[in-house]
């Protein structure tokens, strides 16, 4: 459906032009090799209380690689509630989430429309999953919450535009940021948690076409020649349980072994992420 | 080990279920406590039994779980927008909306000696505005759109509304604008006045504190 109520941008990529000499051009279009380890995480910026009219609010920032051109992932999310529902809606005895994923027009190099679109709607509804695990429902009957996730920056290459499905992959980024902010948000709230939920990616990648494939956490698309496989995990670290779980890509069904690494990848990611969470909302009481 | 006073996190370790009792803002979990909330921790040690216990002449049930100092983590100094459910027990201050011949409106202000920042909606039904000659009450009689009125959680409702009652002494009207618009004082269990025009109103009253 088209969106026919705003003046919306030009649909498709808008890429700056390159002009200068042959050096520049180069080094713009060889690809940047991943600088980090493979089982280490880019950086990671969280606070709560950004949004002084929600019932809990927190913000997200995760460090670009490091070179030109590449935009990390930035993540506002707001909570709104514990509040009562509609007059319409039936009995519940616990509380009912509905989960708003949305990037923003500018967020990715394909601009984005203003209604949510498939890919939106898929974020959401992991989310809600992903948190609907760490929530007490049932402490909070007839009542509902509306969690909305705006994706500011969307963790996109610039430059590398038309080279590989890219977005199909940035997803998986995006989606594990919106667990940790969204947890962060929730705690903010005070609506009861069993845990701490937070995301973490880990991928199945080669880095040359010969090369044979390695698992990485955290990856960027665009460090790697190609990605064969990702996994998103949102992990519950005093639990020790996994309450959301999201696969991607071409594995051989035969491997188990490669699925269970996957899976442990994520959960270190998300430790690593759920660390810096521990210390954001320590940093909210004081 | 949490000492008094000290900050939780969601699913950080209060101790084990054994020495403690939960309460608001905790959760058991394989017979640990847990903090569900992001608060300061409060540990309240049970009220003792005053004197020397009587020494027993029959069988009781042995009153075991009581005697556990009770945990809690509340948001109180970390934040002041916590929302509150209304309760079953709770009393609560509400604004009446509008009224039928079998019940009245109400939306609930405050619960207990929290404001509610969200709308949440009451229900004060014709058998529950008082105790006694239930069959005689007429809710225009007991209330008027606009009034404020002291009630008692009875039960968590339907899908809308939160069941209130009013039969109690101390629940009532508190506050009543008259049809010429004045405030209105309480002269007797039954009316209220208009101190200008003189005019009396019917109304559930409520006892003064």
């Amino acid at each position: 459906m088209t969106d026919r109520r705003r003046i919306n941008g030009p649909v498709g990529a808008t890429i700056p032009l390159v002009f200068e000499d042959v050096e520049d051009y180069e080094q713009v279009a060889t690809k940047a090799a991943r600088s980090r380890a493979p089982n280490a995480v880019r950086k990671m910026y969280l606070k709560t209380g950004v949004t002084p009219s929600a019932s809990g609010s927190a913000y997200l920032e995760i460090e670009t690689s490091g070179k030109g051109g590449v935009s990390g992932l930035k993540l506002s999310c707001t909570v709104y509630g514990p509040r009562s529902l509609p007059r319409s809606s039936p009995f519940s005895p616990h509380i009912i989430l509905s989960t708003h994923v949305k990037y923003a027009p500018f967020a990715t190099k394909q601009r984005r429309g203003y209604l949510r679109d498939p890919a939106e709607r898929d974020l959401g509804s992991h989310l809600e999953a992903a948190l609907r695990g760490a929530i007490i429902a049932d402490r909070w009957p007839k009542s509902g919450v509306d969690i909305i996730v705006s994706i500011i920056e969307g963790d996109q290459d610039r430059e590398t535009s038309k080279t590989q499905g890219d977005e199909a992959w940035d997803i998986m980024n995006a989606l594990s940021g919106c667990i940790t902010v969204a947890s962060a948000a929730l705690a903010d709230a005070g609506i009861d948690c069993v845990d701490t939920v937070a995301g973490g990616v880990a991928a199945l990648v080669r880095d040359t076409a010969d090369s044979s494939p390695s698992i990485v956490v955290d990856p960027i698309p665009s460090e790697h020649e190609k990605i064969l496989a990702s996994c998103c995990v949102a992990y519950l670290p005093t639990r020790n349980e996994v309450t959301n779980l999201w696969y991607k890509g071409d594995l051989p069904a035969s491997d188990m072994e490669l699925y269970t690494k996957l899976v442990e990848k994520g959960i270190q990611a998300s430790t690593n992420a759920n660390r810096v969470l521990l210390e954001c909302l320590g940093e909210t009481v004081n | 080990m949490a000492s008094s006073s000290s900050i939780a996190l969601p699913g950080q370790l209060l101790g084990p279920a054994s020495k403690f009792q939960p309460g608001p803002g905790t959760h058991i979990h394989q017979s640990n406590l847990y903090s569900s909330l992001l608060g300061v921790v409060h540990i309240s040690q049970p009220a003792k039994a005053p004197g020397p216990t009587k020494r027993l002449t029959k069988i009781t049930p042995a009153p075991a779980p009581a005697e556990l100092p009770t945990v809690s983590v509340s948001r109180s100094g970390v934040s002041e927008k916590r929302e509150v459910l209304p309760e079953v027990g709770n009393t609560v201050l509400c604004r009446v909306i509008r009224i039928t011949p079998r019940q009245a409106v109400v939306a609930i202000l405050i619960c207990g000696d929290t404001v509610l920042h969200a709308e949440w909606q009451g229900l004060i039904r014709v058998q529950d505005v008082r105790a006694t000659e239930k069959d005689k009450v007429k809710i225009y009689e007991s209330f008027r759109p606009g009034d404020i009125v002291r009630a008692e959680v009875i039960s968590l409702g339907d899908q809308a509304n939160f069941y209130l009652s009013t039969a109690r002494n101390e629940l009532g009207v508190l506050l009543a604008t008259s049809e010429a618009g004045n405030n209105m004082f309480p002269v007797n269990w039954k009316e209220y006045q208009d101190p200008e025009t003189g005019v009396s109103e019917p109304r559930k009253v409520a006892r003064p504190y």
